[in-house]
């Protein structure tokens, strides 16, 4: 192919990415101008390329498409679901037929007719259409007044009631009317058959402005009145503007048409300020360099590569003593510090990118389902190893599937709950520590552990004996062979469960939790590691072989007699007035018993409390270029890889957390028993 | 010495068919991705002889880059030719009214390409 055309390629599938994410937001708000003439410049880089390049089904396509958009960002036309839905449509087919241009499969070629027939037919409706538009527009369009109503004092004595004027008013359109009671003298001297009040009314319509001014035609002679048109648009939409007129009333006496016109010219301007501040963001995050991942991974595994040969050099200076180069060896570690820290930040990708595929998803299954569902993201910008982002996404979607089939209820369901008709789903993404957490949250109706419970006695996954507690029995949703949805629909399905969900979290090294209150909803929590390939490590030796201990997971060293050690797998010590579990690792891995006097103990942070194990000697800190174990070791649970060292020799990356949840239940298991 | 052409596109693949195509033909080619862009590179990379602009850009589009560079005494006078599929004619007189020179639509074929560029820097 071309070489232009793999650029365009390439070109057109963000073009199409963009154009989706633009569609989502557009579906929130129909008038979002920006919105619309995003969607009209990605149609018309689509079509304009797809013409440039022999793409013909994309520029047939976008041709229409994009006269369809050019007219709603023109004012001629209303952007309206039916073509949201005929454009998503398009957009599916745009993605599935890129890669066959010939429309070679059946499908591809009936779709395309499907898709232009609707497109045509969008477009003769909109053409009809209109011409009723064109003629109404005159009294359509909307904007809002400021009237200012003074009634004389004597108003009261021919009938008429102001407050009934402003409810006449009230029923033109949208109002904020703000009373002025500054003319209104102390109780003594009120005079109540005077009028005191005067009140400034902001109105927004799509009336003319003669019909507000006929509101007061019977009393025209009673009070004086003032009618300005501030600008077009609905500006009592606008809540900023809103709470500002409100709080400058509090302290003045009458606004008057000028300062209201001002504090609104303020506002508007601010807020455009902040449009295009945001627009400038995002443009800021656009302009980047295309790298293809294949250059990536290779760029990672060479710094990798050079992480071990620093350290080959920094065993020789060491080993022969010469010191110039122990030095060059140590400016060298820093270097490939940050050529690895640099390095890992390229292939950073934030969740962002993964958004837009959720939402679509969200939005095609709530509507299939008949369900409302508001999905809400933060922390979107949160970044992770482009392998990781790779593999998240087919669990995160199963999880939202869930949510949507069987937590979120019905409208109607949620409404007799008293809750809102809205489902919510939220995905929250933060760092703690070394990890990522992905959370999935929705308010739907939670996960009854004791039906969970039924369900795995069913399934023969638990005894009907078995005390759990209530977290220990929704975690059961993550053993295979197991589904709560009493029927199974054709969403959620029945074969890939949570089970897989949790096994694909594993094998990224993560971690994933199950929380759930009936009625209120269930969340998800997915714990990633940061980064795969090169970690921070401790060096130490366990019966003369080496081991790595993560970092991060390192707290604190100690020293012990080893005669104050019992020979068990795990036993508990006193540790600066604490009690803490200690895991003897030479017991665990089946060696002899340590041989020195004392043994090092190294306390490790681990989940809610701290563990310490034993290792024969600390060798200090060390980079390593974490390499995979390979088949033969796939079953094991104790590392999560190896490296190689400065001498050639291997030493076996230690998975903290597996290592030491099994090696804790072992004990606990051994106890019962 | 060859002479220096610009090439404003937000689309990576016209600008590298614009940039091949003119090279060959020996010119010089500098791209840029959108309006704010193309007005830095003006100011601070060599003199250009002839700037070839798409009009619907992200940040400034091309009627904005246009009056921008109009602006600029240095190239007060550079021809400008736009790159477009934009057949509606308000916008072309639009582009002519701020002073573009001429247009090219999108498709096009390479060689016309040299042609007209030809034509407009002799």
């Amino acid at each position: 192919m071309d070489k232009f055309q793999k650029t365009f390629l390439q070109e057109a599938e963000e073009l199409m990415d963009d154009l989706e994410q633009a569609l989502l937001r557009l579906e929130d708000d129909f008038e979002d101008k920006q919105c619309i003439s995003e969607i009209f410049r990605a149609m018309h880089s689509l079509k304009g390329g797809g013409s440039m390049f022999g793409f013909d089904t994309i520029s047939s396509i976008t041709h229409h498409l994009e006269t369809i958009y050019d007219q709603i960002r023109n004012n001629e036309l209303k952007a309206n679901r039916n073509i949201l839905d005929v454009t998503f449509e398009a957009v599916d087919h745009l993605k599935h037929s890129l890669m066959d241009q010939q429309l070679s499969e059946d499908y591809n070629r009936k779709k395309h007719q499907e898709v232009m027939l609707k497109i045509e037919a969008l477009r003769s409706e909109v053409d009809n259409g209109q011409e009723e538009l064109d003629s109404s527009e005159s009294t359509l369009t909307m904007a809002t007044y400021y009237v200012l109503v003074s009634p004389k004092e004597s108003i009261f004595a021919n009938g008429t009631n102001p407050l009934y004027l402003i409810d006449d008013l009230s029923a033109l359109g949208k109002c904020l009317v703000l009373p002025s009671l500054t003319s209104l003298p102390v109780l003594k001297e009120v005079e109540p058959d005077k009028c005191y009040t005067q009140f400034e009314v902001l109105i927004s319509t799509e009336l003319p402005k003669e019909e507000i001014k006929d509101v007061f035609i019977f009393a025209e002679d009673q009070c004086d009145l003032q009618v300005e048109m501030i600008c077009g648009g609905d500006l009592l939409d606008f809540e900023p503007l809103i709470s500002a007129l409100e709080s400058k009333r509090l302290d003045e006496d009458i606004l008057g048409y000028d300062a209201v016109k001002n504090i609104v010219q303020l506002h508007l301007n601010e807020s455009s300020k902040s449009i295009k501040k945001s627009k400038k963001d995002i443009a800021k995050t656009e302009s980047s360099i295309r790298v293809s991942s294949d250059k990536l991974d290779e760029l990672m595994n060479l710094v990798s590569e050079l992480v071990t040969t620093q350290a080959q050099i920094s065993l020789i200076a060491e080993q022969k003593g010469i010191e110039e180069l122990t030095e060059l060896g140590e400016n060298m570690e820093k270097i490939t510090r940050r050529l690895r820290d640099n390095a890992f930040s390229i292939c950073l990708v934030p969740i962002q990118v993964l958004v837009t595929r959720f939402q679509r998803l969200v939005r095609d299954l709530s509507n299939d389902l008949g369900k409302e569902v508001q999905f809400i993201t933060s922390g979107t910008e949160t970044e992770l190893d482009k392998s990781i982002i790779e593999n998240i996404s087919d669990p995160i979607l199963h999880i939202i599937r869930n949510s949507i089939d069987h937590g979120i209820e019905t409208s109607e369901e949620r409404v007799k709950k008293g809750k809102s008709p809205v489902g919510k789903l939220e995905l929250s993404a933060f760092y703690s520590g070394t990890y990522v957490y992905v959370q999935l949250r929705d308010d739907g109706q939670g996960i009854n552990p004791e039906s969970v419970k039924k369900k795995a006695i069913q399934n023969g996954l638990i005894i009907s004996g078995d005390q759990l507690t209530e977290k220990e029995a929704l975690e059961l949703v993550f053993m295979p062979g197991f589904s709560t949805a009493e029927e199974i629909t054709d969403v959620s399905g029945r074969g890939v469960g949570m089970d897989v969900v949790k096994r694909k979290i594993e094998a990224l090294k993560g971690d994933v939790t199950i929380a759930s209150k009936i009625n209120e909803g269930t969340s998800i929590t997915i714990k990633l590691p940061l980064t795969l390939s090169i970690i921070d490590g401790m060096l130490v030796e366990i019966a003369e072989t080496k081991y790595i201990i993560p970092l991060d997971f390192v707290d604190k060293c100690y020293e012990i007699y080893t005669s104050k050690l019992d020979g068990e797998d795990s036993q508990k010590y006193v540790f600066e007035g604490s009690m803490l579990p200690v895991l003897n690792t030479r017991a665990c891995f089946g060696f002899q018993a340590f041989s020195g006097d004392i043994t090092q103990v190294i306390k490790l942070t681990y989940e809610e409390f701290p563990v310490c194990i034993t290792v024969d000697h600390i060798i200090g800190q060390y980079q390593a270029a974490m390499k995979p174990l390979g088949e033969h070791y796939e079953s094991q649970d104790e590392f999560s890889g190896a490296t190689i060292l400065g001498d050639g020799s291997v030493a076996l990356v230690l998975d903290v957390m597996r290592f030491v949840r099994q090696h804790l239940m072992v004990k606990e298991l051994k106890l019962e028993h | 010495m060859s002479k220096t052409v610009l090439i404003v596109d937000d689309s990576e693949s016209i600008r590298d068919l614009v940039e091949m195509t003119l090279e060959n033909a020996g010119y010089t080619v500098i791209k840029s991705f959108d309006g704010e862009d193309a007005t830095y590179k003006l100011n601070t990379s060599r003199p250009v002889d002839l700037i070839i602009t798409d009009l619907n850009m992200p940040n400034l589009d091309g009627i904005d880059f246009i009056k921008n560079v109009r602006a600029n005494e240095k190239y007060s006078t550079v021809p400008i030719l736009l790159l477009t599929t934009e057949s509606q004619a308000i916008k072309k007189e639009k582009a002519k009214e701020v002073g573009a020179t001429g247009w090219i639509v999108k498709p096009f074929v390479r060689e016309k390409l040299i042609a007209i560029v030809k034509k407009v820097i002799r």
